[in-house]
């Protein structure tokens, strides 16, 4: 949960990036919306579904960017 | 250091809107420590470019690299090959690197996507602060190590205008007043008098513009 | 015509000045009513330089328009819009046209103003600048070169100091700066607590200066509240807040002309010190009534 991180300030400090990238994102012309940050433990598994079900809808919403796919 | 930060996004977009293929070439000096210009800012704004122009259908090659630093010949000869592929250049070094890459290339765009703000320190991660206007004329050895040239907006070389306000500037709260600073530090060393003296005008002539300096093991002896 | 504003100096009266601010723009009936309402109720006529870092019409020929019209100016100079050599040439102007009284000034920081994009000069600051004009009177430019010809001008040399500043101690560095400088007279930025007024005066007593306190007229407590947060330098005791808050609806400007009355009266009964500058920012019609509550009418 937000500040309590086993890297002491780690959490809190991704939240900020997080933040600074949504920006950044928003700037290339991508909905900021696609980036989230939730804080979770490995223990909460309904918890991880919610947030992934969750993203999906944005993702629906949003629909496909004209980026591009690359072979990875 | 010299602090820069990145000029916004749409202007640095609207710089290269017609080229394909650009190389952004990052500084690891001073733009690096201030998170400006260094790798990890050049990954970040190609990558942004290429996403801006891709979301426009359109395509861009951006490269990417960054030199030890940009203000030595013997670095920015280190893209010599590579700078021919493409249309132009993005430095993202301060204002002397990029002038330093464009006069090297002088058949290559070169735009900027810095601007160079002030050479100040680090206060904490992620601020900086001015410190030096680099007059070429030195007080601080009269001014307890506390510069009224940088410091003070008006750059007051014999006392606090009539803005001091508690301690900070009529300017903004968030500005220390250099005067207050100045007499403090004075007060605790014991040199006040130091600072009782009229401290003549600035010597503008020693700012030649543009500046140059020869080291004196390298002057030319007569 | 006025007598000159040195000689009144010297003559040990108590010294009146108020404020006259060239307008933005070429109208100036306005400007020329203020002069006439009061050049002889005054022993000088401030005129501010690009006051508030706001471009108006030039100081020189402002004051140029009093003396023609029989008053006797005092010539505001900033050293935020000129460096030296604008500075020098502008006091030789001023000399040759009769206009030697000089107050020397830093000047507000550009970004206050309204052309916030300016280049700040700053070159000299207000004590080199009193500095400069200690040297023209002593037939040298700023540089050390001799003026040439007959003839060395001479100025009435000013300057201002700002008795609340906080904290006070490097201001009152400066100040003695001023007169080792060659200020022969000093007006204060506004004063209203007279308590800590005198205090100033025990301080600044012992040096030869003729100091003038700065008394701005107070419209509606409001504007005291206000410049109590924002103005730098400006303290408005509670109870004078109080006094203007107490007026009548409609009749705070005339409680703010008997507050600033009171406080001129007061300055000169007690001898507290050496005159006033009266500034009625805006309100410069009303400046006689305050010297008529002050009973200096």
């Amino acid at each position: 949960m937000e500040g309590e991180c086993h890297f002491l300030e780690g959490n809190k400090r991704a939240k900020m990036w997080v933040d600074y990238t949504k920006g950044l994102l928003e700037e290339s012309g991508i909905a900021p919306d696609r980036l989230k940050m939730f804080n979770l433990s490995s223990s909460m598994a309904p918890r991880f579904k919610e947030v992934v079900e969750e993203m999906t809808e944005v993702a629906k919403k949003l629909g496909p960017t004209k980026i591009e796919k690359k072979a990875a | 250091m010299i602090v820069a930060e990145r000029k916004p996004f749409e202007e640095i977009k609207a710089m290269i809107e017609s080229c394909k293929k650009v190389l952004i070439v990052g500084c690891g000096e001073c733009v690096s420590v201030c998170m400006a210009g260094g790798e990890k800012e050049v990954q970040i704004l190609a990558s942004q470019l290429r996403l801006a122009f891709e979301e426009e259908g359109k395509k861009l090659e951006a490269g990417e690299t960054t030199l030890e630093r940009q203000c030595d010949k013997e670095y920015l000869e280190e893209i010599k090959d590579k700078v021919n592929d493409y249309d132009a250049v993005i430095s993202m070094a301060c204002g002397a690197g990029v002038q330093f890459l464009a006069e090297m290339y002088d058949s290559k765009l070169v735009y900027p996507a810095l601007n160079t703000q002030f050479i100040g320190v680090a206060e904490r991660e992620g601020e900086w602060s001015e410190r030096c206007r680099a007059c070429g004329d030195c007080v601080l050895a009269d001014t307890g190590g506390i510069c009224p040239v940088a410091i003070c907006p008006k750059g007051l070389l014999n006392g606090p205008c009539g803005g001091t306000n508690d301690g900070k500037c009529e300017l903004s709260k968030e500005k220390d007043c250099a005067w207050t600073l100045i007499y403090n530090r004075l007060d605790k060393l014991g040199k006040l008098d130091n600072i009782r003296k009229i401290f003549p005008a600035k010597k503008y002539s020693v700012q030649t513009t543009p500046g140059r300096r020869i080291h004196e093991a390298f002057k030319e002896k007569e | 015509m006025a007598k000159a504003f040195k000689e009144a100096l010297e003559s040990g009266k108590f010294v009146i000045t108020a404020e006259v601010g060239p307008p933005k723009g070429v109208d100036i009936e306005e400007m020329k009513h203020h002069i006439e309402l009061l050049k002889d109720k005054v022993d000088g006529l401030n005129v501010t330089d690009n006051q508030s870092s706001v471009m108006r019409i030039s100081t020189l020929p402002v004051c140029q328009l009093i003396r023609e019209a029989g008053g006797e100016p005092i010539l505001q100079m900033t050293c935020r819009d000129k460096n030296r050599l604008a500075l020098q040439s502008e006091l030789l102007g001023a000399y040759i046209l009769g206009i030697t009284n000089v107050l020397s000034l830093t000047g507000d920081y550009v970004t206050v103003g309204d052309h916030v994009d300016a280049k700040p000069v700053f070159d000299l600051d207000s004590v080199l600048l009193l500095e400069t004009i200690k040297g023209l009177e002593e037939g040298k430019d700023f540089a050390g070169n001799e003026l040439t010809g007959e003839g060395r001008p001479t100025f009435c040399k000013g300057a201002i100091v700002t008795p609340e500043a906080n904290p006070i101690e490097p201001q009152l560095l400066k100040f003695e700066k001023k007169i080792k400088a060659g200020a022969e007279f000093i007006q204060t930025q506004a004063i209203y607590d007279l308590d800590n007024f005198k205090k100033f005066m025990e301080y600044a007593r012992q040096f030869e200066v003729k100091i003038m306190a700065g008394i701005v007229l107070l419209v509606s407590a409001g504007m005291a509240k206000y410049m109590n947060a924002n103005v730098p330098g400006i303290f408005v005791p509670k109870d004078l807040i109080d006094e203007m808050a107490s007026a009548e609806k409609g009749k705070a400007l005339a409680k703010g002309i008997e507050i600033a009355g009171r406080m001129i009266k007061t300055l000169k009964d007690e001898n507290i010190c050496d005159g006033v500058h009266v500034m009625a920012i805006g309100k410069e019609g009303k400046v006689p009534d305050i010297l008529a509550a002050a009973g200096l009418a």
